[in-house]
């Protein structure tokens, strides 16, 4: 398997914090990866460099063959790799067609009424086509999380980045929302690096896991070893339970 | 069945549109009375530059009280490649609206990554910084003695289809920036400037395309001016007053939607000379007032007060460019209520 996207060494400094040292992981083509972490661990940092919101201090991202480090974020967005928000970021005054049409025109390379169809689709493949007329303010939060997927979708990207996309939603929610990332996976093909704290999903879904602790790379391994992990449980529950 | 216009554009649009612009451009065959002739042009101008602001502070959320800045420059590069070097009026409107629009660029880009208030304020600086240096370059302008054109009263009957033309090209810009997907980026902007970044919108060149095509469009008007009124001087041109008058269309029509300030414009016009006829002083203060009763009452200005009116019937009107929860508000003030965004459920 070839890496479709990968951080060598990643370090974020925040003056004298580290929110991320030396951190390397890799995303393999059709992967599920999850990185996981007690609050704080640096997670969205990690991705936030990835999407190229913020540049890193030190290492280097590439996107297959290709080095990404410290391109502007929207730059990166239509290279391939694309993110949601962990609290969604809907564009209020747009509708969610419109919503979808923006990333779909930016970034898909398609032109005016290709970039219409691609939003449809996608709004279509995260079930809220129905609503696509209607504004972002209507919609319940999973239905936001949705749009966001969708949102990120019409990119049309090489490998998806989600943070915590399950969380915060009800349980009947959840549950769609892991039958709509595999079939993210499944039908689209795209490689998927998630940000979830709900671990049922994460053991669900995920191939492979990598843990996060105070910016560092803890452990990496099958989702059932993960939990096993001494140092992962300490991470997590302090020393006394590792 | 081949597309001749893109899919964004309703034909209903392009029909209203076409209609309106040929009653308009048939009508002085069936008076001739001059004084609603000059009416009509001078709303067409204000039309023009009410729209062109509103692409900066309406779609992208950066309200600029500095705009006759622009709108001075292209009148006096316009007046001075005239009378100086003998231009003709067209060719010296483009350059006018070229100089501008780089001059937009020159102040706009650094000052673009301010965001809401702080970009007014910024705006403020420039157009009061633009005004002393221009009305002290006596080379450009004539100093506060301003400068002056031959009159051609055959010219100021003609630039009626002139204004006419230009008001046209506005709104189909208006349109074009509001439907398309590059416009829509625009709105996407407004709404979170890092978010449009993640999905691929490039801000720093959206802002600054939109910021040249606007100062351009200003420096075009003021070009128009000068022809028309054949004397312009920078207290007037570049006065804070008319900075204040394009922010003024465009609340009260709407801002952030296609046609409103167009219709912002008309009752600008028509408000500013039946005022100033009859009680000179007190028009800027009832300016005023009007200003803080739309901000208050109607932040979508006529526009939103028309969807209040006739929404149940036709939810989706076009102009429905501001909607709820709008990020831009601390930069406008302007909050209107979800629920008339949403519409009929």
């Amino acid at each position: 398997m070839t890496a479709i996207l990968r951080a060598e060494g990643l370090s974020k400094r925040f003056g004298g914090l580290k929110a991320n040292d030396n951190v390397t992981l890799a995303l393999e083509e059709r992967q599920i990866l999850g990185l996981i972490g007690p609050n704080g661990a640096g997670k969205t940092t990690c991705f936030s460099m990835l999407a190229g919101s913020i540049p890193p201090s030190a290492g280097r991202v590439f996107l297959g063959e290709q080095e990404i480090t410290g391109l502007p974020a929207f730059r990166v967005a239509r290279a391939g790799v694309v993110r949601t928000h962990q609290i969604v970021r809907p564009f209020a005054n747009l509708t969610l067609m419109e919503n979808c049409t923006v990333a779909a025109a930016q970034c898909s390379g398609r032109d005016d009424a290709g970039s219409r169809e691609l939003a449809r689709e996608m709004l279509q493949f995260v079930g809220l086509e129905k609503r696509r007329n209607e504004y972002p303010g209507g919609l319940t939060l999973a239905g936001r999380k949705k749009l966001e997927m969708a949102r990120a979708l019409s990119c049309s990207p090489k490998a998806l980045l989600l943070d915590e996309v399950i969380a915060g939603v009800n349980p009947v929610e959840a549950r769609d929302m892991v039958t709509l990332i595999r079939r993210i996976r499944d039908e689209k093909g795209i490689s998927i690096l998630m940000i979830e704290h709900v671990m049922a999903a994460v053991m669900s879904l995920c191939e492979h896991v990598v843990v996060l602790d105070a910016g560092k790379l803890i452990a990496a391994g099958a989702p059932k070893e993960i939990v096993q992990n001494p140092a992962v449980v300490e991470a997590y529950l302090g020393k006394k339970h590792a | 069945m081949k597309r001749v216009l893109p899919v964004w554009v309703r034909p209903r649009a392009v029909l209203v549109a076409g209609i309106g612009a040929a009653v308009l451009a048939l009508l002085p065959f069936f008076h001739s009375n001059r004084y609603w002739h000059n009416q009509i042009t001078e709303t067409m101008l204000a039309v023009v530059a009410a729209l062109a602001w509103n692409w900066l502070g309406g779609y992208l959320g950066q309200v600029s009280f500095g705009h006759a800045a622009m709108f001075g420059l292209g009148g006096f590069v316009a007046a001075r490649f005239q009378a100086s070097l003998g231009l003709p009026m067209i060719p010296a409107w483009i350059v006018a609206g070229i100089v501008a629009g780089l001059y937009a660029l020159v102040w706009g880009h650094p000052t673009l990554r301010l965001r809401g208030p702080y970009f007014s304020i910024a705006t403020i600086g420039v157009g009061e910084a633009t005004r002393l240096i221009c009305t002290y370059w006596v080379w450009l302008t004539g100093g506060s003695s301003g400068m002056s054109l031959p009159v051609q009263i055959q010219l100021k009957y003609q630039l009626y289809w002139y204004a006419l033309a230009l008001a046209l090209l506005a709104l189909a810009a208006s349109y074009a920036l509001r439907r398309s997907p590059l416009g829509l980026s625009l709105l996407a902007i407004k709404s979170d400037v890092d978010a449009a970044g993640d999905v691929g919108v490039s801000s720093v060149r959206l802002q600054d395309l939109v910021l040249f095509i606007s100062g351009m469009t200003m420096g075009i008007c003021g070009g128009f001016y000068a022809s028309y009124y054949s004397f312009i001087e920078p207290g007037d041109m570049f006065g804070f007053s008319r900075s204040i008058s394009f922010v003024l269309m465009g609340v009260i029509g709407g801002i952030g939607t296609i046609a409103g300030p167009a219709v912002g414009a008309l009752i600008y016009v028509l408000l500013r000379n039946a005022l100033l006829a009859s009680y000179p002083q007190l028009y800027l203060g009832l300016y005023g007032l009007l200003l803080i009763l739309v901000i208050l009452f109607e932040p979508l200005g006529l526009t939103g007060l028309f969807l209040r009116v006739f929404h149940r019937k036709r939810p989706d009107l076009g102009v429905t460019g501001v909607a709820a929860e709008d990020s831009a508000a601390p930069a406008t003030g302007v909050t209107p209520a979800p629920a008339e965004q949403r519409g009929a459920k």
